[in-house]
């Protein structure tokens, strides 16, 4: 018989961090799940397919990054796994990626994501930053070139926000939101983005479920959802979006999957709430302005990035006793909240510019026919000899007079599937463009462009079809470039597209 | 709590029906009592001598320095020793041993009184000779609560009892409410408060009734707070009752504390002429085989209680002095129960896994002090004081609490501790 001794006290909740990390992984899985269903329909079985398999690349890489680091310092392998929980930083890195990732390069962001981003620092609950939101980075920045192009290439909802600048009037945006089936679609998650932020519905899910079980607090995802909401709405209000604009903001892209799954990771956030709630608020701000003035369509990630690196000094903010200082505490949490909010509405206010606002707020604008919103902006050149292969361009000719051809030529625009549109690689439909293209037998130079049918969204893509945007391919030859029109990317090139079928088919080609 | 606090308290399963519903287990009559000559950290001085012959309620020893305290000898019989010996709190002290002589001669110390008549003096003067003392844990002497009562506008009754497995008061109150009503209306009369209360947990739904009933036509009232963790420290419990804080003593906060055993105590001593010589204690746990309340005397060794509830269950225990949260492990059974004692908590001794720190906040959260112990176990790490000064780890009332919600199963409260004692070194 023998008493031991421990220090009290010798009563514990049964709640463990093992708990907790399959909780997630539960609803990690859930989400998982939802998006090779949905690819699978969607994009057919091998996107679906690749959903799975991408998955298991990276699980797989981080394993064994893990097991070799555990063997190679020499620690219980199995237990340092069981205690690491690689496969959580995995499974959300997997997640916000794109369907279109390489597997060279997710396994390699992996791979890098829990060495550098997390065994280094002394392993679990010892890392600076989001392993996941690291990993993604560096996927981002360094593996984007070895994406596949050819797999999905319609736009997501952010990336045709960001086409113009975020800026939306009500009517664009309404045109906007319907091209990805309505707000309603949006929330079931009938749409492509980032493998993991699709379905809105099943992220709230996740959420409660999350907060029921006490896994994780509330404060954080409401107030970083919520600051998103509320700050782009009120924008949208000022601007005459809606509030619409507030909600578009918070379904589209990264902010739900990240408020969720990323924001709440305990490890790398503050640990205090007061600390918590300062971090969502700059978070939310900081995700915000990324996507206003910055070249990233969205700004989740790195805005996670940023504010882990405050973290430290947040938890610093807030030492004390919650109870003696409480006035102190809701002063700061005051103070930084509302000037972070401020610094928001401010750059919402004045910094958000139209792609038109831009260029004619510069000392040269050019002559803009009717007003504002015909001005446009130039952008990087688009070269007419490229291989267009993807917009599945139609040529016929209509007229031929020995000196001059008339063509009339179809591609397919970006936009979403439709039934009278052209199919891509991937055997989904696309609206189309149509254009009726002159051409200078002689020169084979373009001679007059006239865009007949347009079928990209309105209010976005449209900026590629003024005048101006046609009057550049006049004396342009295949040996030439076109200046692609900013904000309106996809358009351009298929109308780039259009005009290199026509001047292939002047030739001969 | 607010916006940018947590709960600081937390839910958590008390295991109360392991003992609250049985038969209580009378041992009042053992062969030897050994009484810790100690109060708090005060040591007390014997007022008899070995050999002498002391009855039920013999004034036996006594505390004399700023506070006043007398021992009263549970068993009638011979004082063969005063032996030092561990006490429930692992410090070691004189103990008077007394054999007994099994006879049970009664010889009361003191009179009766009639609190409803007595004036406000007398009804003082007899909680302090009778020997009244805080019996929740604290063994403080109970008429310095009571010496200048003003402006008190609630007394509290204690009866939340929040410890896990502990069901010793509940079972107490439960068999002697007439005395629990008498030592209340007495305290109420001490403490010139203008509201009184009794104070229970709202799941405890057959006690809350008989109370009613028991105070039904008095001035006291019956209050429930919610069954969590520590609703029963003082700060917790008047932070729920009246939503104030205070900095050193509820009284800043218009409020007197007391342990409704203590009050129960006092009801004995006032009908029966009785001073404290038993016990309600609950021994309860995995680690024992039949968890029971028992009815002790003062002064018997755990060993003997643990043997009665059919002895430990494995082989490893740890055994605890009071219920698991704030009562330490003692890896020794000799000990006995003293005034303040209520529980023993015997666990079998399973492995925890512990994993690093998730930095997940929920010790914060729950810190019924306002205090971070994740960051306090952080500093305290690597030593930086001047963090730790800002952190107040003083206020730390070692309630187990960040421990207990720890997922990571660190021993949050424990680094709390050894922060404490660094600081108290540095300075
Ligand atoms: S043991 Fe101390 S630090 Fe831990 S929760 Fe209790 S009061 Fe707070
Ligand atoms: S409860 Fe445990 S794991 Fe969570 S922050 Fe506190 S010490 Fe760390």
């Amino acid at each position: 018989m023998k008493l031991s001794f421990k220090p009290s006290p010798n009563y514990r909740s049964p709640q463990s961090t093992d708990s907790i990390m399959r909780d997630l992984t539960i609803c990690l899985c859930a989400v998982t799940v939802f998006a090779v269903v949905y690819y699978g329909l969607a994009w057919g079985m091998e996107t679906g397919l690749r959903v799975v398999l991408l998955m298991v690349t990276s699980i797989v890489a981080a394993l064994c990054t893990e097991a070799v680091w555990f063997m190679a310092t020499k620690q219980n392998v199995k237990e340092g796994i069981l205690s690491s929980y690689g496969w959580v930083t995995a499974i959300i890195l997997t997640l916000i990626s794109s369907v279109n990732v390489s597997y060279y390069g997710l396994a390699i962001s992996t791979i890098i994501a829990i060495l550098f981003g997390k065994l280094v620092f002394g392993g679990f609950g010892q890392n600076i930053f989001n392993p996941a939101a690291f990993g993604e980075a560096i996927l981002m920045s360094s593996f984007a070139a070895s994406n596949r192009t050819d797999l999905m290439t319609t736009a997501t909802p952010t990336m045709v926000m960001k086409g113009s600048n975020w800026i939306a009037t009500s009517e664009s945006l309404a045109k906007t939101v319907e091209s990805f089936g309505g707000f309603g679609k949006m929330l079931l998650g009938g749409y492509t983005s980032t493998i993991g932020s699709t379905c809105a519905i099943l992220l709230v899910l996740c959420l409660i479920f999350l907060i029921w079980q006490k896994d994780i607090d509330w404060q954080m995802p409401v107030f970083y959802i919520g600051t998103v909401f509320v700050l782009t709405a009120i924008i949208g209000l000022a601007k005459g979006a809606g509030l619409g604009y507030g909600l578009f903001h918070v379904l589209a892209g990264g902010v739900l999957f990240g408020g969720v799954f990323m924001c709440t990771d305990p490890v790398t956030t503050p640990v205090t709430i007061p600390g918590r709630i300062v971090y969502a608020v700059g978070a939310a701000v900081l995700t915000v302005i990324f996507r206003w003035r910055s070249n990233f369509a969205d700004g989740v990630l790195y805005s996670i990035l940023l504010m882990n690196m405050l973290t430290p000094a947040i938890d610093k903010l807030f030492d004390g006793n919650q109870i003696k200082d409480a006035g102190k505490i809701r002063t700061r949490v005051l103070a930084s909240t509302l000037s972070c909010l401020c610094i928001g509405l401010l750059i919402g206010m004045f910094g958000l510019k139209t792609t038109a606002e831009e260029s004619t707020s510069g000392a040269a604008a050019p002559s803009a026919e009717g007003g504002a919103a015909a001005a446009t902006n130039f952008g990087a050149p688009i070269s007419l000899g490229n291989d267009f292969k993807e917009n599945r361009c139609e040529v016929e000719e209509i007229s031929n007079d020995g000196t001059q051809a008339v063509y009339h030529v179809t591609a397919r625009g970006f936009g979403l599937i439709d039934p009278d549109g052209i199919a891509s690689s991937s055997g989904h439909e696309y609206k189309r463009n149509e254009a009726e293209i002159t051409i200078d037998l002689a020169s084979k130079t373009i001679t007059n462009y006239t865009l007949t049918v347009f079928g990209d969204t309105e209010g976005i893509g449209d900026l590629a079809t003024t005048e101006e945007a046609q009057q550049l391919f006049v004396g342009k030859g295949l040996s030439d470039e076109v200046d692609s029109v900013t904000g309106a990317t996809y358009t351009s090139e298929s109308l780039v597209a259009m005009a290199a079928a026509a001047l292939n088919a002047a030739s001969g080609n | 709590m607010s916006l940018f606090t947590g709960p600081m308290n937390e839910h958590l399963d008390g295991h109360k029906e392991l003992t609250a519903h049985d038969e209580v287990l009378h041992l009042e009559n053992p062969e030897t009592v050994w009484i810790p000559l100690v109060n708090g950290a005060a040591p007390c001085t014997p007022l008899v001598n070995v050999g002498d012959e002391v009855k039920v309620g013999t004034k036996i020893a006594e505390r004399n320095d700023h506070f006043y305290l007398p021992l009263f000898s549970p068993v009638s019989g011979v004082v063969t020793a005063i032996e030092k010996k561990m006490t429930a709190s692992m410090k070691m002290a004189d103990h008077l041993r007394i054999q007994n002589d099994r006879k049970g001669t009664i010889s009361k110390p003191f009179a009766p009184i009639d609190y409803e008549n007595a004036s406000w003096e007398e009804l003082h003067e007899f909680v302090k000779n009778a020997g009244m003392l805080g019996l929740g844990g604290a063994g403080f002497p109970t008429y310095v609560k009571y010496a200048n009562p003003e402006n008190v506008d609630l007394l509290i009754i204690n009866g939340v009892e929040c410890e896990p497995y502990l069901t010793a008061d509940y079972k107490n109150m439960m068999e002697n409410l007439k005395l629990l009503k008498a030592g209340t209306l007495a305290f109420h009369k001490l403490s010139k408060a203008k509201k009184a209360c009794v104070s229970v947990k709202e799941d405890k739904k057959d006690l809350i009734e008989k109370l009613k009933e028991t105070f039904a036509g008095t001035e006291i009232e019956v209050r429930t707070v919610k069954d969590v963790y520590p609703a029963g420290w003082e700060r917790t419990l008047v932070y729920m009752l009246t939503g104030k804080r205070y900095d050193k003593l509820p009284i800043e906060a218009g409020c007197i504390v007391n342990n409704a055993s203590t009050a129960i105590a006092l009801g004995d001593a006032m009908l029966n002429g009785m001073p404290i010589t038993k016990k309600y204690v609950t021994v309860s746990g995995d680690g024992v085989a039949k968890p029971a309340n028992v009815v002790v005397l003062v002064g018997t060794p755990a060993h003997d209680i643990i043997e009665a509830c059919g002895g430990y269950t494995s082989d490893d225990c740890l055994l605890i002095a009071g219920g698991p949260m704030m009562g330490s492990t003692i890896p020794n059974d000799q000990f006995v129960i003293g005034p303040a004692s209520n529980g023993l908590t015997v666990f079998k001794n399973e492995p925890v896994k512990v994993v690093k720190c998730l930095r997940c906040g929920k010790c914060t959260e729950s810190c019924p002090s306002g205090l971070e112990p994740v960051r306090i176990n952080s500093a305290e790490k690597v030593k930086d004081i001047e963090t730790l000064k800002k952190l107040d780890i003083n206020s730390c009332i070692e309630c187990g609490l960040c421990s207990y919600v720890c997922p990571s199963k660190i021993d949050v409260t424990e680094g709390v501790r050894r922060a404490k004692r660094y600081m108290a070194l540095v300075k």
